[in-house]
């Protein structure tokens, strides 16, 4: 499994350990406060903390200047790359720089749409020019050439291999459900070391696509982090389920979280369940956590999940 | 454009464009447009609503009608099945452009009726001029040709 | 065809403002394929236009005329007797035919009265789809006629993203299918799914527009 880049994240996963990633997302401005103060509550939660890109097509802060600051403050920092908005120039020459600042994990994603826009509460930018130059899997190679053979999609050399920790998205449960775990292939094909799911709470659903990838290998060829996001209400749940591909959710989980006296607490538990559910399942070596706009509920989630503390404490 | 009622003193001309289908046979709408008082109406018959396009009812109201008024069959009446239907779909369309552009959306409306007595006719020739008296005379009459 | 849609009447009139006589120029080709700009679409537009800019205090007068095509030469010249007559041009034809009258007639204003937006089929009467986006790099081939390019919002080349909507729609616009889901639906149909697990690389797309203003040279046809 090592591709000998030397990352935390790797080495957590090299070591046999269930991982655990958390999601921080970047401020509306240029304040790096904004992630300082994440920092200080998440160290130590996670072995490794995603930094996303433009989520939602909004812009925020980069994810090479959060995981920059993410690094100083002594975290490890998995830079997000959509294809949405940098063509391949852009790309590998962000890589270049990411690289040069001491980032070691990417994880490459075609990313939301630019009409997609914050669901309709921002204005985002939905008359912006497309780019998809290229598409996440062609982006994939693009990295692992970058460090097995230090060229640049041209076939061009680069001054040296650039050793990153490469990892990819995956949807199970969005149509065509019988193709994903051939895409899930085409992704390890294409070099990607681990894997950050989609949302799960549909723990059967999301068991039996975990099994089509077993059967093909894949589980021991990339190693799988199911994508956990821990839910605040039952609207929340809904809107998820209603709106989002690939994210489906039990109506007594919904249910659940309607009646619960205490939605904070509900949802931790609800997470921390989800968390040991998917942890049993063949295959999955981990855990990515999400808290939308709400990071500072991760700490408690991961240490009644009986994770804590993290390997090397990082 | 909708104009104050009160200052308004015209007789708007009204054109009734109506499927022949819709009348009954013994219907004297000649008789009956000679008898009207208070708006000019003038009658042409169709072989089908459908036969008239957005840009027939857009000349008619460019060239000085106040008002336009179609009349067609009704849901699963029409002889040539969806033509009324089809000619309701573009009178909307020519109603949202002349809402567009201002000139009242309610100079022009459809109709669907059938057995239609000349009487009837003149009633919705009526309400049509009702509609055009409230949006006040047509700002193209007098304009230059084309 | 060549799909092109009205601008906003406001648009137009702004655009008309100061003139006193214009031609408006319709094609009888794509555009009136797409219900944009053939001789129907010309004489809607022409008495809308003449109550429009008489609302708006500037009347004007607008003569009317459709070509069978205005990316022609011979046929562009057929506008050269009423031109004189005018003191601008507004073309509802596709922006190849409305730069086609500028660089006629260049002493005068053409204005666009519509905007140029795809290369679609008419799936049905009234609902036009897009099918191409002039790639300048087909590969029809690889994905059982379905174009990936124009019909997928991301143009993704090896499979469908994690937007699939459970309908089968594509989560940036749910009226309209996941082209990949289709395309997965074709091999799957003929038992070719295997075969979409082929890395497809990234696309050259410098034979498009990407490239550069395009300009096809053929020797054996030159005069």
């Amino acid at each position: 499994m090592t591709k000998g880049v030397g990352t935390n994240l790797e080495q957590v996963l090299a070591a046999g350990t269930f991982a655990v990633t958390a999601e921080v997302g970047p401020p509306r401005g240029g304040d790096p406060e904004a992630i300082r103060r994440k920092a200080s509550f998440l160290r130590g939660v996670a072995d490794a903390y995603n930094v996303t890109d433009n989520q939602t097509a909004v812009v925020r802060m980069s994810s090479i200047a959060g995981a920059k600051i993410l690094l100083d403050e002594g975290l490890e920092p998995v830079m997000q790359m959509t294809v949405r908005d940098r063509n391949r120039i852009a790309l590998q020459s962000d890589l270049l720089g990411a690289w040069a600042l001491g980032i070691r994990n990417c994880l490459c994603i075609s990313g939301d749409h630019q009409k997609a826009g914050a669901g309709g509460k921002l204005k985002g930018h939905p008359g912006a020019k497309n780019v998809y130059d290229v598409d996440s899997i062609q982006l994939l190679a693009v990295l692992r050439d970058l460090r097995e053979q230090g060229v640049q999609e041209s076939g061009d050399a680069v001054d040296e291999p650039v050793p990153l920790f490469i990892g990819a998205a995956w949807t199970p449960l969005a149509p065509p459900e019988d193709f994903r775990a051939l895409r899930l292939a085409k992704k390890v094909d294409a070099g990607a070391d681990f894997i950050q799911t989609q949302a799960v709470y549909d723990v059967p659903g999301f068991a039996a696509a975990v099994e089509s990838a077993r059967e093909m290998e894949l589980t021991e060829r990339t190693a799988i982090l199911a994508g956990i996001i821990v839910p605040r209400s039952a609207g929340m749940l809904r809107y998820m389920n209603a709106n989002v591909p690939g994210v489906n959710v039990p109506d007594d989980l919904i249910q659940r979280m309607k009646s619960a006296k205490d939605p904070r607490a509900e949802g931790i538990a609800v997470t921390v369940e989800l968390i040991e559910a998917v942890r049993a399942l063949p295959g999955i070596r981990g855990v990515h956590l999400q808290a939308i706009e709400a990071e500072q509920l991760l700490p408690e989630v991961v240490e009644r999940a009986g994770l804590l503390p993290r390997p090397g404490n990082k | 454009m909708v104009r104050n009622v009160d200052a308004v003193d015209f007789e708007p001309e009204i054109v009734v464009l109506y499927c022949q289908q819709c009348v009954a046979e013994d219907a004297d709408v000649a008789a009956a447009a000679k008898a009207v008082s208070g708006f000019r109406p003038r009658f042409e018959v169709m072989p089908c609503s459908s036969k008239v396009e957005a840009s027939h009812v857009l000349k008619l109201i460019e060239q000085g009608a106040d008002g336009v008024a179609v009349v067609g069959c009704p849901e699963k009446r029409c002889r040539f099945l969806v033509g009324s239907t089809m000619a309701e779909k573009r009178i909307e369309y020519a109603r949202g452009l002349l809402d567009e552009i201002r000139m009242g959306a309610e100079r022009l409306g459809m109709d669907r009726a059938s057995q239609l007595s000349a009487a009837r006719l003149v009633e919705i020739a009526e309400h049509r001029a009702a509609a055009a008296r409230a949006l006040g005379p047509n700002p193209m009459k007098g304009a230059t040709g084309p | 065809m060549i799909v092109a849609e009205w601008k906003p009447i406001a648009e137009l009139v702004q655009m008309l403002r100061g003139h006193k006589k214009v031609l408006l120029a319709g094609c009888a080709t794509c555009v009136a394929e797409c219900a944009s700009g053939g001789e129907r679409e010309v004489e809607t537009l022409a008495p809308l236009l003449r109550m429009a800019m008489q609302v708006d205090g500037n009347p004007i007068q607008i003569r009317t005329k459709t070509l069978e095509r205005q990316c022609e030469w011979e046929f562009v010249e057929e506008l050269a007797e009423i031109v004189p007559e005018v003191d601008a041009i507004i073309s509802i034809a596709c922006g190849i035919g409305i730069q086609a009258l500028a660089e006629r007639f260049p002493d005068l204003p053409v204005y666009p009265g519509v905007n140029t937006t795809s290369l679609a089929i008419r799936e049905e009467p009234g609902l036009w789809a897009v099918r191409c986006a002039a790639c300048g790099d087909c590969v029809l081939g690889d994905t059982y006629g379905l174009c990936p390019i124009a019909r997928c919002a991301k143009s993704l080349m090896n499979g469908p993203c994690g937007g699939t909507r459970s309908d089968g729609k594509c989560e940036v616009d749910e009226d309209v299918d996941c082209v990949w889901n289709l395309i997965v639906e074709r091999a799957r149909a003929r038992g070719k799914m295997q075969e979409l697990t082929e890395f497809r690389k990234a696309k050259d797309w410098s034979n498009s527009g990407h490239g550069g203003p395009k300009r096809i040279l053929r020797e054996e046809l030159r005069p």
